[in-house]
């Protein structure tokens, strides 16, 4: 009984112990400048988890927004010189509208997530290319810096990024927890014909859970590129599996319904936390993907409920 | 009735349909396309990823999905070339033995991918995933990030030795896909996997062990895997870590292009070559008439959805997630 | 031949079975009957094995006997036909009736379909259907799929020695009159193979095919009655504990309804498939009950007016306006309230709190710009629950964790809270006991009192005579007839059955 209170509570727990257990090894790892820029670090691809955490808390996938987050490298490498600081509205617009289409093409053509955001992905990654001629593209560094260097910055020891990144998800947890598109997202979710048996355009909300998604991806692709001052079509490759595993492993299944963007702020930072640990427990490079994996079975097991999966699938 | 039957089997055979309506236009834009060599190209793009969609059928007919098909072939093409060179570098000399164990450490790989999902009780989708990165990992690790040859030619022959314009590899997935077609109709373990799709409560309720049923779903498609991974092998005359890559996405598309239903129960082998097949085609007719490099991705992806949009029966879904 | 002795079980807060005792002989059928939550279904779980009895002992031909699960029980020859389908719908009928049991048709790992199909045939053709073994069993009528259940059972026969015990739930709610006859010679035909235990609320069929018939009222068994050895009337007194009494329905509070106030028109309403020709007009005030069997087209008029159908032809009106677009949010935008069947499915929400579920449909007036009020929709459920006596730890409480008569009180304060006057209840009764059912029958009068007009799809007949102010009877999907039912001046059973069937 005691243990079926505490397992929502167990993805933050696994967290501590992670952090704890890295820090008993290496004092050094609990120093908050390492925390902290350790965190810095992850802000693009928590970004880019925070929007998957909508599609995957309706029961759906989002496997556009690594595709989504290099096109928008790309955009707002080349149109920063013309449009100055309206390409941030360019770019999350694009996004939100991408978004939109995965979202028409899943509610209404009936086409599943998993393969109509993969098609939309595939879309984006024709873009980039298109307009990137295949090549890397470099933003002027001055005007980067003069329009976007706010956002990569330090405050003290602070780096820019967490605020950001706390601006964000204190944006979606206010949308999840307070506004009716979350409450209607929580309700397709966990009942969806209940849902549409209440009178909720369900259709509308699980296009607008898709739109999120895709807006969010935009806005993690344009950090990005302001971090590395430029873009190319396969720049963020290697995102979508870690953000997808953050979502899980901070405990939003996907059956959906459940878990929420607070416990994907907690899963990003498992995910990060393993993998700076490798560091400190000096695996090897050729290892680290397999430890990696492994580590990740045993997180999963621990921070998933299970009460809440009617049947394993 | 006769109108419904009708429409009926006009969603069934859509995914046919389709494939052939490509080809058609294809060779319209450009008549080569139909040549016998560009038919074989297409076999050979098609053969491996035909193993790992067929492996992935079974498990999507469950209602699970698998996504540890990148780690598997990866691994399993890398320890094949191991355990090949290790037997003594050619076919003759014993580096047959690789073969039979490579299958064995495919279907101990799919073993503890279902005993993961379970008996740990984690949703297959993640089960899978991470477990993908554990078999990418390990061929990392056995690699050290390196490429292993193998220069035998009676191995090679799979690719080289043609019979009617084909390699031999083709007929030898042609020989595995009846073999998956055999297993999916006509042994108890296939129908128990339409049971388990179809409505796992009830099954069970009928006193199916839905938990084997599905532990053993795993297992064949680890097999199927590691045939990808041979064929790789046998494909480039090399494996390396990524050897694996980009399965994961194309072949489950493939399996759903065919009308494979992500929600299990409908669907087999057959579907998923059609499906596999629709997607080499489109690929290779991208080629062939000359479609931009650049545009290729966003093609596929729109022409996947036609197919998919085609092949539904929008009666019959409430809704799709 | 299979006996219970003073058989006794307790879940928490019920006594759902008190000291009863059962007993079937060789080629009997045995009537059981008894109002929902009086303890029917207990005692079915506990015959077929899925309930271990707390008291008492099980015997089968003498020999005391204790089933772990169904399976086991089966090995004993008992068997259940169950009323939700049971059949996997993507497998043909030869698999369905022999899933879990392959093993006998497979030589070197290989099914040999012929022989499955040809023992396929003999066992359908116990149950006299003739359709091909390898037919895909989601292309069959619901009377073919509940033979072919019946079918499945049977096929205890090769498997056990001894008698077999066969229960039937509910066998007849999915079927048309010409095939209730023939399901029902074909049981009378099996008595040779099987006795049965024959569940239904259809006390007419009950009474036609049972030789004895047990009735079941508060988790005991009130009395035993011989083939022919009572009337309807009769055991229904002895079900309720009362004749199905006005009292019981509200009667009294049954007040003619506002005839000058038209809320809601249907005119020559038709649907794809066989609905058709549907005119029907429902008052302020009024209790206007659907009565058909399944399929004769009840459900499908209230998601008409709900929005979720959209007619092929004829025109809805709601309170004077004819609806042109169908769907939920207009219906709900009009004032309409939708209380599903499936309760569970499409009622409510489990996984989201009373106050969450309150509000799914009313969102709009409990938020500015998209920003819910949380603390108004809290107060709002404390409110209700206060009402309604909801039995709910707080505002918070999950509602897939309440009890099914708290349910169905959420769903129905979600409507009335958000002030539908017209209210669609589907079955709003299934599956409650019997307080439960008495405060929906409450609210129902409720409403009325509070000028909602109401259409209803009931539970049972009494309950449709017993709520309603007037009764439209429907058979394959046409208006057959209309009755009146001012208190006191009631139709009876006989006369709706008369037009249903």
């Amino acid at each position: 009984m005691d243990l079926q209170r505490l397992k929502p509570h167990f993805p933050w727990i696994t967290l501590l112990v992670l952090v704890a257990f890295v820090g008993m090894t290496d004092p050094n790892f609990l120093r908050p400048a390492n925390l902290l820029s350790l965190a810095g670090d992850i802000v693009p691809l928590f970004i880019m988890a925070l929007g998957l955490t909508f599609a995957i808390y309706i029961g759906g996938i989002d496997l556009s927004a690594q595709s989504m987050a290099n096109m928008i490298t790309v955009v707002a490498s080349a149109y920063l010189a013309s449009l100055g600081l309206w390409v941030a509205a360019l770019c999350v617009v694009l996004g939100f509208g991408l978004g939109l289409l995965s979202g028409f093409i899943t509610t209404r053509l009936f086409v599943p997530s998993f393969i109509s955001t993969l098609a939309v992905g595939g879309v984006c990654f024709s873009a980039a290319q298109w307009l990137s001629g295949n090549r890397a593209l470099n933003m002027d560094a001055d005007q980067r810096d003069a329009l976007f260097g706010w956002m990569i910055g330090r405050t003290g020891i602070i780096p820019n990024e967490l605020f950001i990144a706390a601006a964000l998800l204190a944006v979606c947890l206010f949308i999840e927890r307070r506004t009716t598109l979350g409450r209607a997202l929580k309700a397709v979710g966990a009942g969806e014909l209940a849902a549409a048996a209440s009178g909720l355009n369900v259709t509308r909300y699980k296009m607008l859970a898709f739109a999120v998604s895709g807006a969010l991806a935009a806005i993690a692709g344009l950090l990005f590129s302001v971090k590395l001052s430029g873009g190319a079509p396969t720049i963020a490759n290697g995102f979508l599996l870690p953000a997808i595993v953050a979502v899980l492993v901070g405990g939003t299944p996907l059956t959906g319904g459940v878990g929420g963007v607070l416990n994907t702020a907690i899963g990003t930072m498992i995910v990060a936390v393993i993998r700076a640990s490798m560091l400190y427990f000096g695996v090897q490079a050729t290892q680290q993907q397999m430890v990696f994996g492994l580590v990740l079975i045993v997180a999963i097991a621990l921070t998933i409920d299970r009460s809440k999966l009617r049947t394993v699938k | 009735m006769s109108q419904l039957l009708d429409r009926d089997r006009l969603i069934r055979w859509a995914p046919l349909l389709v494939l052939v309506g490509l080809v058609i236009l294809f060779a319209l834009v450009n008549p080569a396309f139909l040549s016998q060599r560009n038919f074989a190209r297409i076999a050979i793009a098609a053969a491996p990823a035909l193993m790992v969609a067929i492996g992935v059928t079974f498990i999507i007919i469950m209602g699970s999905i698998d996504l540890s098909m990148e780690g598997t072939v990866g691994l399993t093409a890398v320890l094949f070339c191991f355990i090949f060179l290790a037997t003594g570098g050619t076919l003759a000399t014993g580096g047959w033995l690789a073969i039979p164990a490579i299958l064995l450490v495919g279907a101990l790989i799919g073993l503890v991918n279902g005993l993961i999902h379970v008996r740990l009780r984690i949703p297959s989708f993640m089960a899978s995933l991470a477990l993908g990165f554990v078999g990418t990992g390990a061929a990392v690790l056995l690699t050290g990030g390196n490429i292993v040859k193998i220069e035998d030619d009676t191995f090679r022959a799979l690719l080289t030795w043609r019979i009617a314009g084909f390699p031999l590899m083709v007929y030898v997935v042609a020989v595995l896909t009846l073999l998956a077609s055999f297993i999916q109709s006509y042994t108890t373990l296939g129908r128990n996997f339409y049971a388990v799709g179809g409505g796992e409560e009830l099954a069970h309720a009928s006193g199916l062990n839905v938990r084997r049923v599905r532990i053993l779903g795993f297992v064949l498609a680890g097999v199927f895997y590691a045939v990808a991974g041979i064929l790789q092998v046998a494909k480039l005359g090399q494996a390396e870590s990524v050897s694996g890559a980009n399965f994961m996405f194309i072949s489950i598309t493939s399996v759903v292009v065919g009308g494979v239903a992500l929600w299990g129960g409908i669907g087999g082998v057959w579907n998923t070559v059609v499906g596999v097949l629709i997607v080499n085609v489109i690929n290779n007719g991208m080629v062939v008439i000359g479609l931009p490099d650049y545009l290729q991705d966003g093609m596929l992806g729109l022409l996947v959805i036609v197919a998919v949009v085609l092949s539904t029966d929008r009666r019959s879904v409430s809704f799709v997630k | 031949m299979y006996q219970l002795r003073a058989v006794d079980k307790k879940f928490p807060g019920v006594h759902a079975l008190k000291a009863v005792d059962f007993e079937i002989r060789r080629g009997e059928i045995v009537g059981l009957v008894g109002e929902n939550g009086a303890g029917k279904s207990t005692l079915m779980k506990v015959i077929y094995g899925a309930y271990q009895p707390d008291a008492g002992t099980i015997s089968v031909d003498g020999k005391s006997v204790r089933f772990q699960n169904p399976r086991q029980a089966m090995e004993k020859g008992i068997g259940m036909v169950f009323q939700e389908q049971s059949l996997i719908p993507n497998l043909t009928v030869m698999e369905n009736i022999f899933l879990g049991y392959e093993q006998q048709f497979v030589r070197l790992g290989v099914i040999n379909w012929q022989a499955m199909s040809s023992a396929a045939r003999q066992q359908l053709a116990k149950v006299k259907l003739d359709i091909d073994p390898a037919t895909v069993t989601s292309a069959l009528s619901f009377a073919q799929r509940q033979l072919v259940e019946l079918a499945k059972v049977l096929t205890l026969e090769e498997r056990v020695d001894g008698d077999l015990v066969i229960l039937l739930d509910e066998p007849t709610s999915v079927l048309a009159e010409d095939e209730v006859k023939m399901l029902f010679t074909i049981v009378r035909d099996l008595t040779k193979r099987a006795s049965f235990i024959f569940v239904s609320h259809r006390m007419d069929e009950v009474m036609e095919l049972s030789d004895r018939i047990y009735v079941m009222k508060d988790g005991a068994v009130v009395d035993v009655v011989a083939h022919g050895a009572a009337t309807v009337g009769q055991i229904q007194h002895k079900m309720v504990g009362r004749s199905v009494d006005r009292e019981y329905y509200r009667e009294q509070r049954q007040k003619p309804y506002d005839a000058a106030n038209v809320l809601l028109e249907m005119d020559g309403i038709a649907l794809p498939g066989r609905i058709r020709d549907i005119s029907l007009t429902l008052h302020a005030g009024e209790v206007l009950c659907l009565v058909g069997t399944e399929g004769a087209g009840r459900e499908a008029i209230l998601r008409t007016i709900y929005g979720m159908r959209t007619p092929v032809s004829g025109t809805l009106k709601i309170k004077g306006n004819v609806i042109r677009t169908f769907n939920p949010q207009a219906a709900v935008a009009a004032g309409v309230g939708y209380v599903p069947r499936e309760r569970k499915v499409e009622g409510i929400v489990a996984g989201m709190t009373v106050y969450e579920n309150m509000t799914l449909s009313q969102m709009g007036r409990y938020s500015r710009a998209g920003v819910l009020n949380v603390a108004a929709e809290k107060a709002l459920a404390r409110d209700w629950i206060a009402r309604l006596s909801i039995k709910a730890h707080s505002e918070y409480a999950d509602c897939g964790n309440l009890s099914g008569g708290n349910q169905q009180k959420v769903v129905l304060s979600k409507w009335r809270s958000g002030g539908s006057d017209i209210m669609l209840l589907d079955h709003p009764t299934r599956g409650l006991d019997i307080g439960a059912k008495e405060d929906v029958y409450e609210m129902i009068r409720d409403m009325s009192d509070d000028g909602v007009g109401v259409i209803l799809v009931a539970d049972t007949l009494e309950e449709a005579i017993g709520l309603s102010h007037s009764i439209i009877v429907l058979k394959d999907g046409t208006i057959q007839q209309r009755f009146d039912c001012k208190p006191g001046a009631k139709p009876t059973l006989y006369d709706l059955l008369h037009f249903m069937i």
